[in-house]
């Protein structure tokens, strides 16, 4: 089994979308109230200033990053940081969530591609 | 004779000059002849040349219209292309700054947090803390972390104070396993080491009576990870250990007269301690562990006992959902530390041979979807703890403790927050402890 099968396998247990629920917990605690209602919908393209440019390919990305990093604290919102930034961050989140390399390789493409900075 | 002379001289001249004035009068047949020759091979030259040039213009028709025609039609085909070369670099590219020296990269980030603290029987005071912590990629496989405490201490003690609080540097071996060394936030019992070590992240700001029960760091080498579970059941992550071990403490007033963690005494430590932390998450919002560690402490290299075991469970656990118009959580765990029996050198009593326990649980909620502005900012959390020291201990009153802490947090970003807390504490053996009291804004940056 790997990584993906195991998001799939729990991805009845989420509600409405992971990478929407991430977003709406973040809107509602942390986002300015405007991104609340794009947050419900199923595209994350109009919350954060960068689109995601391809998201089939970082859904798993958004889905590991909206069930995983909210588990001990808030989610952080991509824009935060920067793509190098992310870089490290990952890198530390790894190990503090257990997450296997797959699992932060594709975090860390999501986080990338839905930050608003440019390195 | 002269007349004979002249004669002959004329004659001469007149036949020297002979060919040039026939020449321009009159051509000879052949000559004109060669020169028609000539002017025939011109043409047919010339005509030669002419047909190569249409050939090489229809060419050029030609080979303009293929030009234009494949210009326009193989758009698609040129996007296909310039995006597999266009990975194909960014590939390459990554790859060499994978392997170029001097790509480190770091992030300074950390935390200040700001308190004001009132407990019941003493003066109440403000503390404040700032908590560095340095990220270092160094490359793909290698992560670098350090991190600071500075702090202000109430009492007579008074001043600035510093900690570290890690210092670790850490090796991605494969997908599943991460081997480390240095000082890192112990694993044990979850909820501090694994959850929730810094204050932006914590939603009450007193820590629990488990943590008394608790080693706050380790000073050793490690393994850690992440495993997906056979057929879609789950995951597991595990963090096993070698580090330096607990001491015991033997004076009176210590904590609980149990364990002490201080990883800084070898005179204290026999040998190193083993431990470590395994948990399950049967889906991502749930996760159990159990962790352990197992020890042959000293006291200041005076009395030895046997062993010592701290096991700890815990639980963590968060649900999102439209129905409950936002976010709940709940967290808990239980310690138990048992050290084994010395013998007080020189004498044959025996000291130690107890057994501690103690937990917490906690709860919040914040109605985040509750479409209610300043409203869908606010956490309520809710704490019971609890700790039951050995008889024997240097514990105020023999019996346990347990207390009840209610807070409201503000959250003014994923990253700061205001905090108020009520602290309701009750011992065994007497109706009140120590009420307190506490004000918390804390950044996580
Ligand atoms: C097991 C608990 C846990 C999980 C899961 C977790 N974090 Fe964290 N995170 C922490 C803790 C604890 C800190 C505070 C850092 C510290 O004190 O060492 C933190 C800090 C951060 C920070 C602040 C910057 C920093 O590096 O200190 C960011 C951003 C962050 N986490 C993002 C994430 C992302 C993204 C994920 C998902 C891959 C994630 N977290 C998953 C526990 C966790």
């Amino acid at each position: 089994m790997n990584a993906s099968q195991y998001n799939r396998g729990i991805r009845k247990v989420i509600i409405a979308g992971a990478a929407a629920l991430g977003i709406v917990v973040m809107a509602g605690c942390a986002g300015t109230p405007t991104t609340k209602s794009a947050a419900v919908t199923k595209k994350p393209a109009g919350v954060w200033p960068l689109a995601i440019q391809d998201p089939a390919a970082h859904e798993s990305g958004a889905q590991i990053w909206s069930e995983n990093c909210m588990r001990c604290h808030q989610l952080r919102s991509p824009a935060q940081y920067t793509p190098a930034q992310w870089g490290i961050i990952v890198q530390y989140m790894r190990l503090k969530a257990g997450l296997t390399g797959e699992q932060a390789k594709k975090v860390l493409a999501f986080l990338k591609s839905a930050s608003a900075h440019q390195d | 004779m002269k007349h004979k002379q002249r004669m002959a001289m004329c004659i001469g001249l007149a036949l020297a000059m002979l060919p040039a004035a026939g020449l321009q009068a009159a051509p000879a047949r052949a000559d004109y002849k060669k020169l028609e020759k000539k002017y025939e091979a011109l043409q047919a030259q010339m005509a030669t040349m002419a047909r190569q040039m249409t050939a090489m213009q229809k060419q050029m028709t030609e080979v303009k219209k293929e030009a234009v025609a494949k210009a326009t039609m193989s758009e698609k085909a040129t996007k296909a292309e310039f995006r597999r070369l266009y990975k194909k670099v960014m590939a390459a590219s990554q790859r060499i700054s994978e392997l170029e020296p001097g790509n480190i990269q770091v992030l300074i980030d950390g935390d200040v947090n700001f308190q004001f603290i009132h407990k019941s029987g003493s003066a109440s005071t403000f503390y404040a803390d700032a908590s560095p912590l340095i990220q270092v990629r160094v490359d793909k496989h290698i992560f670098i972390n350090a991190g600071f405490d500075f702090y202000t201490q109430s009492g007579a003690a008074g001043g600035a104070q510093a900690d570290m609080g890690a210092a670790n540097i850490n090796y991605e071996l494969n997908n599943y396993m991460t081997i480390g060394g240095g000082l890192v936030s112990s694993p044990i019992g979850g909820i501090v080491g694994i959850y929730n070590p810094a204050p932006w992240n914590r939603w009450l700001v007193d820590g629990s009576l488990e943590d008394n029960l608790l080693p706050p760091n380790e000073l050793g080498v490690w393994t850690r990870g992440g495993v997906p579970a056979p057929n879609n059941l789950g995951y597991f992550t595990y963090f096993l250990f070698v580090s330096n071990g607990p001491a015991l403490a033997s004076t009176a007033g210590s904590p609980y007269n149990t364990l002490t963690y201080g990883n800084w005494n070898p005179a204290a430590q026999n040998g190193k301690t083993v431990g470590g932390r395994v948990s399950y998450l049967p889906i991502p919002n749930v996760e159990v562990g159990y962790s352990f560690e197992y020890a042959r402490p000293s006291a200041d290299g005076a009395i030895r006992t046997s062993n010592s075991m701290v096991q700890a469970v815990d639980f963590n656990t968060y649900y999102v959902n439209k129905k409950i118009d936002g976010l709940v959580r709940f967290r808990g765990g239980w310690a138990w530390d048992q050290v084994g029996q010395g013998v007080i050198p020189g004498t044959t009593t025996f000291a130690f041979g107890n057994m501690s326990d103690g937990g917490q649980i906690e709860a919040a909620y914040q109605p985040s979807m509750c479409g209610i502005k300043y409203l869908d900012r606010m956490m309520a959390a809710l704490r019971y703890d609890y700790i039951d020291g050995p008889a024997t201990s240097g514990f105020p009153t023999p019996g346990h403790e347990q207390r009840w802490s209610v807070g409201l947090d503000y959250w003014l970003h994923s990253n700061a927050v205001l905090k108020f807390e009520y602290e309701f504490d009750n011992l065994s053996n007497a109706q009140h402890g120590n009420d307190a009291m506490f004000v918390q804004f804390a950044v996580g940056i």
